[in-house]
């Protein structure tokens, strides 16, 4: 009678896994079908192509505009700002490129010399654990992290439910749940830090950008930030942005130098 | 009776003896652990410091005559911090305890002190005596020192020019018993030509410590660092000193008549206290000794600044005449050697010409030999390496300066008609003949073969003019150091991606999604489930009164379906049969009671105890009634009553179904 039932949790168990699988599948897969969309970004393309940026830049944004992204948007986008020569511009497109496609070869390489072009280095932010964290998952998308994290819970369960049955198996179930809830953390943290990121990260697109002590025009400056350095917004005035270095300095920012991601 | 206590006495020892068998396995167990924590540390950290710190014994002199003195030093090297060791006894010596002397240098960044205990031995009997090796605990660290074997001889023996101490005249001056002398080898020297500066302290039976590196002034001369200080004895007019030599070299950085010094050394003076000396008396000599000195503490230090002469100098400028085209500056003795390797190459592939320039003389001048190629070489910035052996004048002595400088310039040839790699000169000034000389090395003939990716050089190529050429002829041009090139290569981002990609809406992302998060709840309900379903299925496999309680209203539906058909069928004796049989494994099965004993008396009272209402009971005692009657009376009952007995059961069973009885 345990067998069978057994068995049959074990098909609930699989149509539930599988079924999972095909959503996520459905929902990376996700795409809109577009045609006016693609159009569109064709034309930026062509704009491109004869070196005019200006209507390139146009193009793109409007695409975004109407809600819609994808990391070769993004990534084009970034190009058009770059060889504009707005640098700063080109950084944060890039960045968002980077949510979809953080191992692209191609993004990688502009990324670097979108940087390297404006003579920055690049600080992650967080302690210690979250860059080893950071470091861990770093060509990892946020949806691939999620589901990751989905899987992994999914194994714990299983595993816990495979010592419901099987109890001389839990010396070797319980380890295994030690590691993959281990795993979970730091994946789990990565996820975090990155949607944070995400959220409240910010690129200098001016080409220098004054931090204050207060929200003042005429407030005393703290340091200078130059364009495409990364900076976390901590809190929004009505112009000012209180921002947070790498290193941890905290200030003010004229809303206008900085573009959020 | 006393032996039922002793019993029970001994059974709790043993159980005392068990626990503490056990206590003391856990403490030894954890003392283990603790002590070889301790140990490892304590292990590690000796070790650390016996290999940081090293400790040596040496003597001034290792032949002695009686009734002279020899010193020997306990060099730590690698601290400063380190007490004097108290002499054990020496057979054949007494020892004497003169003060420390620390150092400290730092090289490249990199800083080496020492400290050196000085104590002077005073032979006591002719032979050859070891001395040592002393043993030395610190901070629980022991140090071990090697062993020194030293001669003594009749006073007879001494060589003449070295007189005894009684025969020595006494010196009264402060200034004649501790005194600073400053001495250039040559004061006539040429522009950037390197000459020794040696400055000596001479001590003649004081004691002093804490003895600094003499400072000089050296306007318009480079002065290098100071050799490890020289110890050793120097008689000046008949009289032993001990001496110090610091040595150093300087060059000239321009022409003239410069001033070298005056030198100046700061140490402390090691006086005995004059308490004792307002009584001149005969017990004063003997009191006098150093012995009882120590003993009463009687030592005072006292701060004294030596100075030496100032030494004129005269730098001469290097001679216009037959000076040759490129040089740089090199002023010595030098030998110059150079090679190429490889001598096959491909266009394209490097080759490395690696040359070194040998011998005496100031070596910051030499600078390396740059390959100035038209457009026939790509020439490297080249690699210095300095090299510090012993002089070339044959003192073992290990030098601070180098003796020797190479270089190594990878060039690579650009195309396939190189023959050669032409002829190097390296010119320098020698300043022992006062002439220009110069050595050439090469050319070198090497063999360039056509790459085979020709189209790969254009990326190599600068476009920048080369810093350096070949002249016309093919000769060097020369030494200097060529300025660092780096390639610039053409970088530019990549180009733009030809499809869109999958366009989405904005800010769609997996972990914000309802469903997904809903999807994220079943596995744990799942698991809930299995676990709640699992706690039963055990619970029914071990407690029988739970079992029979949850499976009664299941097995008394069935009766009761079973009942039905007989009941359709018309079969009332069947019917009523199964429905009494029913009953009874149900109400057993509920109260846990066995089956077959369930008689309406027995229920009637189990279930009177728990306030079951009346109405339930009437109609449980007319269901044993009904069944009593057409099974034991043979009575047909109407179908009515059949219906209403089964209706009566289902009542039944439902309330105590629904209610916890």
């Amino acid at each position: 009678m345990n067998k069978l039932i057994l068995a049959k949790l074990s098909a609930a168990l699989f149509i539930v896994i599988a079924s999972f699988f095909s959503f996520c599948g459905f929902f990376a897969q996700g795409a809109t079908n577009d045609t006016a969309a693609d159009k569109l970004f064709y034309q930026a393309n062509a704009a491109y192509k004869e070196s005019k940026y200006d209507r390139a830049i146009e193009n793109y944004e409007k695409l975004i505009k109407s809600g819609l992204e994808s990391p070769n948007l993004y990534y084009n986008l970034g190009n058009s700002y770059f060889k504009k020569g707005e640098a700063g511009k080109a950084i944060v497109n890039y960045e968002r490129a980077k949510r979809f496609i953080p191992n692209d070869s191609d993004l990688k390489s502009n990324y670097d010399y979108a940087h390297s072009s404006l003579n920055l280095e690049r600080k992650p932010f967080g302690n210690l654990f979250e860059k080893l964290a950071d470091r861990l998952f770093e060509g990892a998308t946020i949806n691939f992290l999620t589901i990751f994290l989905s899987v992994i819970y999914v194994f714990v369960i299983i595993a816990f439910i495979l010592s419901l049955f099987f109890g001389g198996l839990k010396r070797l179930i319980l380890p295994l749940i030690f590691i993959l809830i281990s795993l979970f953390i730091l994946a789990a943290v990565s996820l975090q830090s990155k949607i944070t990121y995400f959220n409240t990260g910010a690129i200098v697109i001016s080409k220098e950008a004054p931090i204050k002590f207060e929200p003042l025009e005429s407030a005393t400056i703290y340091f200078k930030l130059t364009e495409g350095n990364e900076v976390e917004i901590i809190e929004k005035a009505e112009n000012w942005y209180k921002i947070k270095r790498p290193d941890g300095k905290i200030g003010w920012i004229n809303k206008t130098d900085l573009e959020l991601l | 009776m006393v032996k039922e206590k002793e019993l029970a006495y001994s059974v709790e020892r043993i159980a005392y003896r068990k626990n503490s068998l056990l206590l003391s396995a856990i403490r030894y167990s954890l003392n283990a652990i603790s002590y070889s924590l301790v140990f490892s540390i304590l292990f590690f950290t000796s070790t650390c410091f016996a290999k940081d710190i090293n400790f040596e014994a040496t003597v001034d002199r290792d032949k002695v005559g009686l009734g002279q003195s020899l010193q020997i030093n306990h060099t730590f090297n690698g601290t400063q911090n380190m007490p004097a060791l108290e002499l054990p006894a020496i057979e054949g010596f007494q020892a004497r305890y003169l003060g420390p002397s620390t150092r400290m240098s730092i090289i490249n960044g990199r800083i080496e002190s020492s400290i050196t205990h000085i104590y002077t031995l005073l032979p006591i009997k002719v032979g050859i005596f070891k001395i040592g090796p002393f043993k030395f605990e610190h901070n629980g660290d022991t140090y071990n020192s090697n062993s020194i074997s030293v001669e003594v001889i009749e006073t007879a023996e001494q060589s003449e020019n070295q007189p005894s101490q009684e025969a020595q005249p006494e010196v009264k001056d402060l200034n004649e018993r501790i005194f600073l002398t400053m001495q250039v080898k040559k004061n006539k020297v040429y522009l950037n030509e390197v000459t020794p500066v040696t400055i000596k302290l001479f001590v003649n039976k004081l004691g002093v410590r804490d003895i600094q590196y003499p400072q000089f002034s050296h306007d318009g001369l480079s002065v290098g660092a100071f050799e490890q200080p020289k110890q050793y004895q120097e008689i000046v007019n008949g009289i032993s000193y001990d001496v110090i030599e610091f040595d150093t070299r300087i060059f000239g950085l321009r022409q003239g008549e410069l001033r070298l010094g005056e030198a100046n050394l700061q140490c402390n003076l090691i006086v005995k206290k004059q308490i004792r000396r307002q009584v001149p008396s005969f017990f004063d000599n003997f009191f006098d000794s150093d012995v009882f000195d120590n003993f009463l503490g009687g030592y005072q230090t006292y701060p004294l600044n030596l100075k030496s002469t100032d030494i004129p100098i005269t730098i001469l400028p290097l001679p216009e005449e037959n000076k040759p085209e490129g040089f740089s500056g090199a002023v010595g003795l030098f030998d110059f050697e150079a090679a190429v390797t490889p001598l096959e190459v491909k266009v394209g592939d490097p080759i490395t010409l690696k040359a070194t320039v040998r011998g005496q003389g100031n070596f910051n001048t030499v600078t390396l030999p740059v390959i100035t190629s038209g457009n026939d070489f790509k020439v490297y910035e080249a690699q210095v390496k300095q090299e510090k052996t012993a002089l070339a004048d044959g003192n073992q002595t290990t030098a601070r300066w180098p003796t020797a400088k190479a270089f190594e310039q990878v060039l690579i040839p650009l195309n396939a008609a190189i023959k050669e790699i032409p002829a190097i000169n390296f010119n320098f000034f020698n300043t022992q003949t006062g002439k220009y000389e110069t050595i050439t090395s090469g050319a070198f003939p090497i063999r360039i073969v056509k790459s085979e990716k020709e189209e790969e050089l254009k990326i190599i190529e600068s476009k920048q003019p080369v810093n350096a050429s070949f002249q016309a002829n093919g000769q060097w041009l020369g030494f200097h150091q060529p300025k660092p090139k780096e390639d610039k290569l053409g970088r530019d981002i990549i180009y733009i991606k030809d499809a869109p990609g999958q366009l989405r809406k904005k800010g769609e992302y997996l972990y914000k999604n309802k469903l997904f998060i809903f999807f994220q709840i079943i596995p744990l309900l799942l698991y809930l489930l299995i676990a709640v379903f699992q706690a039963r299925n055990r619970r029914i496999k071990t407690d029988i009164k739970y079992a029979r309680q949850l499976l009664a209203p299941k097995k008394a539906r069935s009766g009761i379906r079973q009942a039905k058909n007989y009941l359709d069928k018309g079969n009332i004796q069947e019917f009523y049969d199964v429905l009494f049989k029913t009953l009874q494994e149900y109400l057993g099965d509920k109260f846990h009671l066995p089956s077959k004993g369930i008689t309406i008396s027995v229920i009637d009272e189990h279930l009177r105890n728990k306030n079951v209402p009346e109405e339930i009971l009437i109609s449980l005692r007319d269901i044993f009634r009904d069944c009593d009657m057409v099974r034991y009376a043979a009575s047909q009952l109407r179908e009515e009553n059949t219906r209403n007995s089964l209706r009566k059961i289902e009542e039944i069973i439902d309330y105590l179904q629904r209610h916890k009885v």
